[in-house]
This record gives C-alpha cells, sequence and structure tokens, in this order.
C-alpha cells in the first residue's frame, strides 16, 4: 500500500494555518528550514537535474534503493520554490514508480497552496508531473513508452 | 452611436503641449484598478509587459461588435462597409498618431514581433544576401535578435552587436565602428524594456543613411512613453503593439516608408492580400494590404485607434512628464533604501526600473510583492543576451504608466521592505 504519511503530515500542517498569509510563511519557512538542515551539493546542480520550465531554477535528484523506491532531493535558488520543491520531494519520497504515478492532481489541490497564487499552483503540478516521469524512467513502469517533456 | 462617429478626432501630434495629467481622473477611467487582489487593492506595475485598458477602448471594441461588426473589404452589404470603414479609419488614427506621410505606410499586424518578422522576411530575402551585416544592440527584446538570426541560419547574413556602457547607454562610437561596407540594415529598439534607456534615434538613423543602411526601430516601449514622429525620426521601419499602449492584444503595428514597402514582397499569401489568382499566376494587392494576409484583427483595430485617440487626448508630454516625475520619485526612493540595486541608469530614460534587492532572489521578491497586490514582471524580460551583458540571471521589473501615482511607488517600496522582512534579505 501506498505510504503517503509525510504527504498527510504537510497537508494536515497547512490544512491547520487557516490564514493564507501565514500559509505563505510557513512555505518559506519551510524553504530555509530545508536549506539550513539539508543542503543540497553544489555538485548536484548540474544541467542533468535541472527542471526546465521553472521561471527560478529548480534541480531535482532522484535515488532508487534496492526495493526500487524512489528518494528525491531538490533544490531551488527561490526561497519560496526551495520550500515547495523541498515539500514536494519530501512528500513523495519513498515510494515505488507505479505508486508515484498514482498520485493525482487532486493531492496538490489537497495541499491547498493554489489560492497563495495561481502559478505556483502550476508549479507544483509540474513538479509532480516531473516526479513521475523519475519514476517512470527508472523503469518502474517499463514499457508505457510515456515521456512527459512539458513540465 | 456608430463606429463612424467615432472615427472622427482629431490626433495630437507629438509636438503639441497639453495640461498636466490628472491622474484621479485618469484611474477612474481603468475599470481593472478598481480591483482586489487577495483582499487588497491592486497596484500594477507591469505596463511595460501589457498595460490596462481605458473605458473608451473597452466600449470601442464591444460597440463593434454590437452595431457593425462584418468581415471586411468584401462584402456587398452595409454592415461590412461600416465595419470595412472603421477599419480603416483605425489606420488612419495611426498613421496621423505616428505623421507618417500615408495611411499606405501602416500595416496591421498581431503584435510588434510579427511586425519584425514581416521586415525580417520580406526585406530580408529580398535586399541581403550571404555576407551582409545586420547591426543590433546588446539590449534588445528577443522579438528584435530571434528573426535575423532565422535569416541569418537561412541565407547567412552575420550580425553585428552594439554593446552598452555600465549605465545601459548606447555605445554610439562603437556602432558607428560597427557599421561597414557590407552593413545593410540597423535593427534597433527605440526603448529598452528592461533598462528603460532611450537611443538617440535621430543620430542613429543619420549615422546609418550616412552609409546608405536603412534602420527598423523595435518601438513597443518607445511610444507608449513618449510621442513618435516616424518623418522626423526618418526611420525606415518602426513596428509597435497596440497592448502595451493602452489597446487591445492581438493587433500590432509596422510603419514602413512607402518606398520599401512598395519594394517588398507579401509576407504572407491568402485571401485579402491579392489583386487576381489563377493556378498560373497570382498577382498582389499595393501596401499595405499586400502584407494583410486572411481576416485582419478587425475589431482590435478599432479598439487600438481608441487607444490611440485616448492618449492623445491626454498628450504625449503630458504622460511623458507624469512617467518621469514617478520614475524619479521610485528611483530615489529604491536607491535610498541601501541594497537595492537597479539597472539602467541612462539619462533620459523611461519609467521603467529594473533591479534586485539585496541577494534576495528576484522570484522571492515578486512572490512577496504579488502577495501584497503588487503586480510587477520578474525573470530574464525576453532579454537574456542583456541580463547575460548585466551579469545576472535575472531582474525584478516595475514599470510605470500614466495610471500609476504616488501611492504606487510607497506600496512598491513598503512591498520591498516587507520582503526584507520575510525573506531575511
Amino acid at each position: 500500500m501506498t505510504d503517503l504519511s509525510r504527504f498527510e503530515e504537510f497537508a494536515e500542517a497547512l490544512e491547520m494555518i487557516d490564514d493564507e498569509e501565514m500559509r505563505f510563511e510557513y512555505i518559506i519557512d519551510l524553504g530555509r528550514q530545508y536549506e539550513r538542515e539539508n543542503p543540497f551539493p553544489e555538485a548536484w546542480k548540474t544541467d542533468e537535474h535541472l527542471m526546465h520550465g521553472c521561471m527560478s531554477k529548480v534541480w531535482i535528484v532522484d535515488d532508487v534503493d534496492d526495493s526500487g523506491c524512489h528518494h528525491f532531493r531538490g533544490h531551488s535558488d527561490a526561497i519560496i520554490v526551495n520550500g515547495l520543491v523541498g515539500m514536494m520531494t519530501d512528500a513523495f519520497s519513498g515510494l515505488t514508480g507505479a505508486e508515484l504515478q498514482t498520485i493525482t492532481v487532486d493531492h496538490v489541490r489537497r495541499l491547498n497552496l493554489g489560492a497563495l497564487t495561481t502559478q505556483r499552483q502550476v508549479g507544483m503540478m509540474a513538479m509532480l508531473k516531473h516526479l513521475q516521469k523519475l519514476g517512470r524512467g527508472n523503469g518502474a513502469m517499463a514499457g508505457t513508452g510515456d515521456h512527459d517533456d512539458r513540465s | 452611436m456608430t463606429m463612424l462617429d467615432v472615427a472622427a478626432d482629431v490626433i495630437q501630434t507629438p509636438a503639441q503641449t497639453s495640461a498636466p495629467l490628472d491622474v484621479a481622473k485618469v484611474r477612474a477611467e481603468f475599470p481593472i484598478l478598481k480591483e482586489t487582489v487577495y483582499g487588497r487593492p491592486l497596484v500594477y506595475l507591469d505596463s511595460a509587459a501589457s498595460a490596462q485598458k481605458p473605458r473608451t477602448v473597452i466600449e470601442a471594441v464591444s460597440r463593434a461588435y454590437e452595431t457593425s461588426y462584418s468581415n471586411v473589404h468584401r462584402g456587398a452589404h452595409r454592415l461590412s462597409q461600416l465595419a470595412t470603414d472603421a477599419f480603416e479609419d483605425a489606420r488612419e488614427t495611426v498613421a496621423r498618431f505616428v505623421n507618417a506621410e500615408s495611411a499606405d505606410e501602416i500595416v496591421f499586424t498581431r503584435n510588434a514581433t510579427e511586425a519584425l518578422n514581416l521586415v525580417a522576411a520580406s526585406y530580408g530575402r529580398t535586399f541581403l544576401t550571404r555576407g551582409d551585416e545586420i547591426v543590433l544592440t546588446e539590449m534588445e527584446h528577443h522579438a528584435n535578435i530571434v528573426p535575423w538570426q532565422l535569416l541569418r541560419d537561412e541565407i547567412g547574413v552575420v550580425l553585428r552587436v552594439v554593446p552598452i556602457d555600465d549605465d545601459g547607454v548606447l555605445r554610439l562610437e562603437a556602432l558607428a565602428d560597427l557599421i561597414g561596407p557590407r552593413t545593410r540594415l540597423v535593427a534597433i529598439t527605440h526603448c529598452s524594456n528592461v533598462l528603460g534607456t532611450v537611443t538617440p534615434l535621430k543620430e542613429i538613423v543619420a549615422l546609418a543613411h550616412g552609409h546608405g543602411v536603412p534602420v527598423v526601430v523595435d518601438g513597443s516601449q518607445g511610444i507608449v512613453h513618449a510621442g513618435v514622429d516616424v518623418r522626423d525620426l526618418d526611420v525606415d521601419f518602426y513596428a509597435f503593439t497596440g497592448h502595451k499602449l493602452y489597446g487591445p492584444s492581438g493587433i500590432g503595428v509596422l510603419y514602413g516608408k512607402r518606398a520599401w514597402l512598395e519594394r517588398m514582397p507579401p509576407y504572407q499569401g491568402g485571401g485579402e492580400m491579392i489583386d487576381h489568382v489563377s493556378f498560373a499566376e497570382t498577382t498582389f494587392k499595393a501596401p499595405p494590404h499586400r502584407f494583410e494576409a486572411g481576416t485582419p484583427p478587425i475589431v482590435q483595430a478599432i479598439g487600438l485607434a481608441a487607444a490611440v485617440r485616448y492618449v492623445s487626448a491626454l498628450g504625449m508630454e503630458a504622460i511623458r512628464a507624469h512617467e518621469q516625475a514617478l520614475l524619479a520619485q521610485a528611483t530615489e526612493a529604491l536607491a535610498g533604501m541601501g541594497d537595492v540595486r537597479i539597472f539602467g541608469r541612462a539619462p533620459g530614460k523611461a519609467a521603467i526600473i529594473s533591479f534586485l534587492v539585496g541577494s534576495l532572489h528576484p522570484y522571492d521578491v515578486a512572490a512577496v510583492l504579488d502577495r501584497a497586490g503588487i503586480a510587477v514582471r520578474v525573470g530574464q524580460h525576453c532579454a537574456e543576451p542583456l541580463m547575460g551583458r548585466l551579469g545576472v540571471d535575472g531582474t525584478v521589473r516595475a514599470s510605470f504608466a500614466l495610471y500609476n501615482d504616488g501611492t504606487d511607488v510607497e506600496a512598491l517600496v513598503e512591498g520591498i521592505h516587507k520582503a526584507k522582512r520575510m525573506l531575511g534579505g
């Protein structure tokens, strides 16, 4: 069964914050926290890991363990995006490629970040698609032939 | 009221003086400025990307659809005649606005980008050959770079780039040096969309013409901030877009000297632009219709004419003076913050300020400003080579228009303070 406990933690934390401004600040704090506690190695900031189509630079690294679970690490040079990248990579790490494909737009909507701006909602969807693409790229969904580059 | 009634306005020439702008009255004419964003009053500082529309433009567009819409140039019925008259009257209005010799020198396009592509495709393929040179500048928008690169890749022309100095001033002496025996065209912006730098077009045109080289101008920003007289400037082509000039999107203008347009082949083929068609041969209409294949942006042109009448009635000099006062206020306030780095300090620049705040990412700053109801542009502003010259990945850009006032500047400054507090800059 897909373990979405980390995702649930984020969703619940965000649900508890009923003020949009506070939710915005929560993401900024998250971005700072990831930066401070889990710095992204400079050596990983390569074109290979760059997620294209973002207004700020976003790098995502995918590490697949022996049981086929994906462990993502992400970073952005913008703090707010770094918070969102950190949350998404954290929330959806530990899933297999097949499990990643079951994540839908409804999960992203549950985080209720759309109110922060439409642009960020779109960015979150692009990020999800990117994680799913990485999930497929590592053979978990071999044979689908579906490689969406539009994220 | 029909479109014909709307048509009979006198367009003020740039030289005419006018009363100072009554900004409160102006703001009341832009319905969108009453909107709130995240529960806060909208502070719109992104007019260099696209300007908001006064009620007169919105009503002209609605009225055209409600009272006299039809296709143009072909119908044998009353509505078609009305629509054709209004469309061609819009051409006359635009011609008077830029002081063209004739409305036949005004080609309607989708936007400035299409106008520049038209020159690159039609003029470029006709008059340029392998090894010929086109002179550009470091501060061009992609719309005035990529069409020439496509031409380069197609026929082998060479692009020469004039540098700017650290204040964003065009280095005229370098321009003079770059114009050589193989130079066939100077393609230059009238006003940088990033730096606000206004280029000395008269000097540049005189220099180029002294070598027999024509000049095409990207006037997307230039025409918004001050009056343009194409005959006084003596430019060969001047391209601009309607939506930055308070008109609708989907309409652009290419002014071209009649002598050039008459010698240029069509850009696209189709209906509207032909004289006779047979499978053996097709002959084309005279300019400007030769360059307007297919159904044109009819209502958009009518809307643009309404916008032109609107800014003309206010007076381009009054608009320029108003924007310059805002620019001075904003520049002083931002510079006074100590850690705000402003890109572009050219004397006489237009009311566009690109900046960075300390070490904060421009995207973060823009996001906090957005939450405060302040709309700015962030990123490379379709000017990636210029970003490289400035040594940055992107900037925040605040651009001021005729409807902005001092409280907008104060809101921007407060928003930047808030960004610094929230982001730790």
